[in-house]
């Protein structure tokens, strides 16, 4: 019942049927991949901005490791000058029984001399 | 039928049309609201945004270091905690002001008082040690919080501090160094502007502009901390064996008028900021009584005998004496005034006296100095003139600032008014002038520099991010020729061999210099047996290095005199000073 009824059609004249190819479906291959960069892009870059915040907050406590190890520094170079004061090391020295010399030793030593001892000296006058 | 259907299915179109129409009109006001957000008033909302995230946070400097001349620390910023309250928020003000008062030693009345006052906020102590204000916020003791405050401290204690000066609680300079290189030192402060969330966390990648602070330059001095700490030593023992009410001492470098050591007894703790002197308790005004004070710098007092090197140096360059001349007649007493001596009035005004009575004599220009007889040295100023003496005075730095880098230097005083029959005779030997003991140690670093006045300093370079940068621009200036400076040098061992400075010598080394007594001034102008005994003195004699310049402040009666009193502190730091500065005995130099 079909085939005559179409038959009628064309024969109206409406329509002609031309003989071709079947007209293929677009592919949808280069959207999927489009997507997929797109996709890809998006969490790479969530992924790097992750990175660069994780190093801000790394780098922010590097910065305060490094302020805190300074403080630590400048406290110890307080201690070791408290501890270099003479006003301090002299009493000290005093209970040990050092005194301060009161008359200048002159050791006079002969640089030239042959041999590379002299007077605890070696010829550069480094003790030895 | 057929139209009731066609108007039920007319209706349902119509809702849906409504719905539509409705739906439409939604998103366009949404999409109306979303273009005037994002576009029209975008700028707008995104500063008002950010200026609720945005927070700019002042970021002080690092106040500068000061060092010794061997790189010891002397002045440096640490960090600290200040203990601070709120004192509605302290539910047991009795409790915490026991607990916080007996560790902090504060006293817990006081403390108590504050912790019940009507304030909002007040300090329980500032500038506190970062171990033990941790220890206080341990307790958990409601309303007690910390802030950090710089502070700053002084490892050398009680030596340098009569160099260092000091700063005051919220870290500006107040004296010494830190007053007058305040600037230098403080550093320019930075600010960093950044974003932060609702818990103040910073916004990574967001909008920060930071600029960083300028700490400020270190200063490297010229004083010698061993040096120092032996010279105070020195003073201090002087004070204790002498009964001085003060005991000051300076040593300059001759070559380059740098000051080695600058110090005093009693000692000032710079950290307390007082003057440790046990007599203050029972002081008219003990505050003012242990304020700072540094007689070296800013202390006038009559020179007294060691002035006479200066009217020697100029007779001796004028050519109107020589050291062999004889000064004719030189008695024990001399009468400018009419009736001065009969009168029983004082020395000076009229009236001039010998130390030692001695008979009227024939003396050389030698025998004036080493003996350091008044009569004779007035002699040989009446030779030189008032005019010349003047301007020798002034040439060697007495009367005026030397522009030493220390705060508030004293000019010192001269006087020499017009018509004044006394003033000639005074000024020659030490009086109706007032100097400061740096002045004294300048002048004669003159004689041992070939003639050569240099500026004393104390700040020999300072140190910023650029690197080091020397000192330059110190004033120098000719005031006696080579000769006359050799000449007088031989004068000053003289005194040291044989006249009044015996008690200067040093064991292994040639020391010259000159002794001075003068008598203090009572609160009606007349002098007192009170005195003020100096010695300024050089060594090696042949070729000086150090001059150390010591002022003994009313000592007790039996050290009353120059030679007395201040010669053994001056020999004691002149022995450190050329140990330190590796100087050869003259023994050995052959």
């Amino acid at each position: 019942m079909t085939a005559p009824a179409r038959r009628r059609a064309l024969a109206a004249g409406s329509f002609r049927l031309l003989d071709g190819r079947r007209v293929r479906r677009p592919s949808m291959a280069p959207w999927m991949i489009m997507v997929l960069i797109a996709i890809v892009a998006f969490l790479g870059l969530v992924f790097a901005r992750t990175s660069l915040d994780k190093s801000a907050f790394d780098l922010a406590e590097l910065n305060k490791s490094i302020g805190e190890q300074v403080a630590l520094n400048e406290q110890l170079r307080l201690e070791v000058a408290r501890l270099e004061n003479p006003a301090r090391i002299a009493p000290l020295a005093d209970e040990l029984g050092l005194v301060v010399p009161t008359e200048t030793q002159q050791l006079l030593v002969n640089l030239d001399a042959p041999s590379q001892l002299v007077a605890g000296l070696d010829r550069n006058g480094t003790s030895q | 039928m057929p139209t009731a259907d066609r108007a039920g299915k007319g209706s349902g179109r119509g809702r849906v049309a409504l719905i539509g129409v409705v739906v439409i009109a939604a998103w366009l006001g949404m999409g109306y609201r979303l273009f005037e957000i994002q576009v029209v008033r975008a700028a707008e909302l995104a500063q008002e945004g950010l200026s609720q995230r945005l927070v700019t946070k002042e970021m002080a400097p690092q106040r500068g270091k000061i060092f010794d001349r061997n790189g010891n620390l002397l002045a440096m910023t640490v960090d600290a905690q200040s203990l601070f309250a709120v004192p509605d928020q302290v539910t047991e003000p009795l409790w915490v002001a026991q607990q916080v008062g007996g560790l902090l030693s504060v006293d817990q009345d006081t403390l108590y008082h504050r912790l019940t006052s009507d304030s909002d906020f007040v300090y329980i102590k500032r500038q506190v040690d970062g171990v033990l204000a941790q220890q206080i916020l341990d307790l958990g003791l409601d309303g007690v919080f910390a802030h950090p405050e710089p502070t700053r401290v002084y490892p050398a204690g009680t030596v340098a501090s009569h160099v260092t000066g000091f700063v005051n609680i919220d870290g500006d300079g107040q004296e010494g160094l830190e007053l007058v290189y305040d600037d230098e030192l403080r550093g320019v402060p930075g600010h960093a502007e950044y974003e932060r969330d609702r818990a103040g966390h910073v916004i990574p990648q967001g909008h920060t502009n930071i600029v960083p602070a300028i700490p400020g330059v270190d200063l490297v001095t010229t004083i010698d901390l061993p040096l120092q700490y032996q010279a105070q030593k020195a003073t201090q023992k002087c004070v204790e064996t002498t009964n001085a009410a003060s005991c000051w001492a300076v040593v300059l470098d001759v070559e380059t008028g740098e000051v080695l050591a600058m110090v005093g007894a009693p000692v000032f703790d710079p950290d307390t900021r007082q003057t440790l002197d046990p007599t203050c308790d029972d002081a008219e005004d003990p505050a003012a009584c242990r304020a700072f004070s540094n007689f070296v710098i800013r202390g006038i007092y009559e020179p007294g005998s060691t002035e006479k090197m200066i009217t020697v140096a100029a007779a001796l360059q004028e050519g109107e004496v020589s050291v062999g001349t004889v000064i004719p007649e030189v008695s024990d007493e001399l009468e400018l005034l009419d009736g001065a001596c009969r009168s029983g009035d004082d020395d000076v005004f009229g009236c001039y006296r010998d130390f030692d009575k001695h008979d009227t004599e024939d003396m050389t220009v030698r025998d004036i100095f080493t003996r350091s007889s008044n009569i004779g040295t007035i002699k040989i100023a009446e030779e030189l003139g008032e005019p010349l003496l003047v301007d020798y005075i002034k040439g060697f730095g007495l009367g005026e600032k030397t522009g030493i880098d220390y705060s508030a230097e004293a000019s010192g005083i001269l006087r020499f008014d017009a018509g004044c029959q006394t003033c000639l005779a005074s000024a020659a030997i030490g009086y109706s002038v007032a100097v400061t003991p740096l002045q004294m140690a300048a002048a004669y670093a003159a004689v041992g520099n070939d003639g050569v006045w240099n500026t004393p300093h104390i700040v020999r370079s300072k140190v910023d991010a650029e690197g080091e940068t020397e000192i330059g621009g110190i004033e120098t200036r000719k005031v006696v020729s080579p000769g006359t400076a050799l000449l007088m040098r031989q004068l000053l061992a003289s005194v040291v061999d044989d006249g009044t400075g015996r008690n200067a010598a040093v064991e292994g080394y040639r020391v010259g210099g000159k002794t001075g007594t003068a008598n203090k001034l009572d609160e009606n102008g007349r002098y007192t047996d009170i005195t003020r005994a100096s010695f300024v003195g050089m060594a090696p004699i042949d070729d000086p290095k150090v001059v150390v310049a010591v002022m003994v402040d009313a000592p007790d009666y039996d050290h009353r005199t120059g030679g007395l009193a201040a010669a053994p502190v001056f020999a004691e730091i002149m022995e450190q000073a050329l140990h330190r500065l590796a100087v050869s005995p003259d023994d050995a130099q052959g």
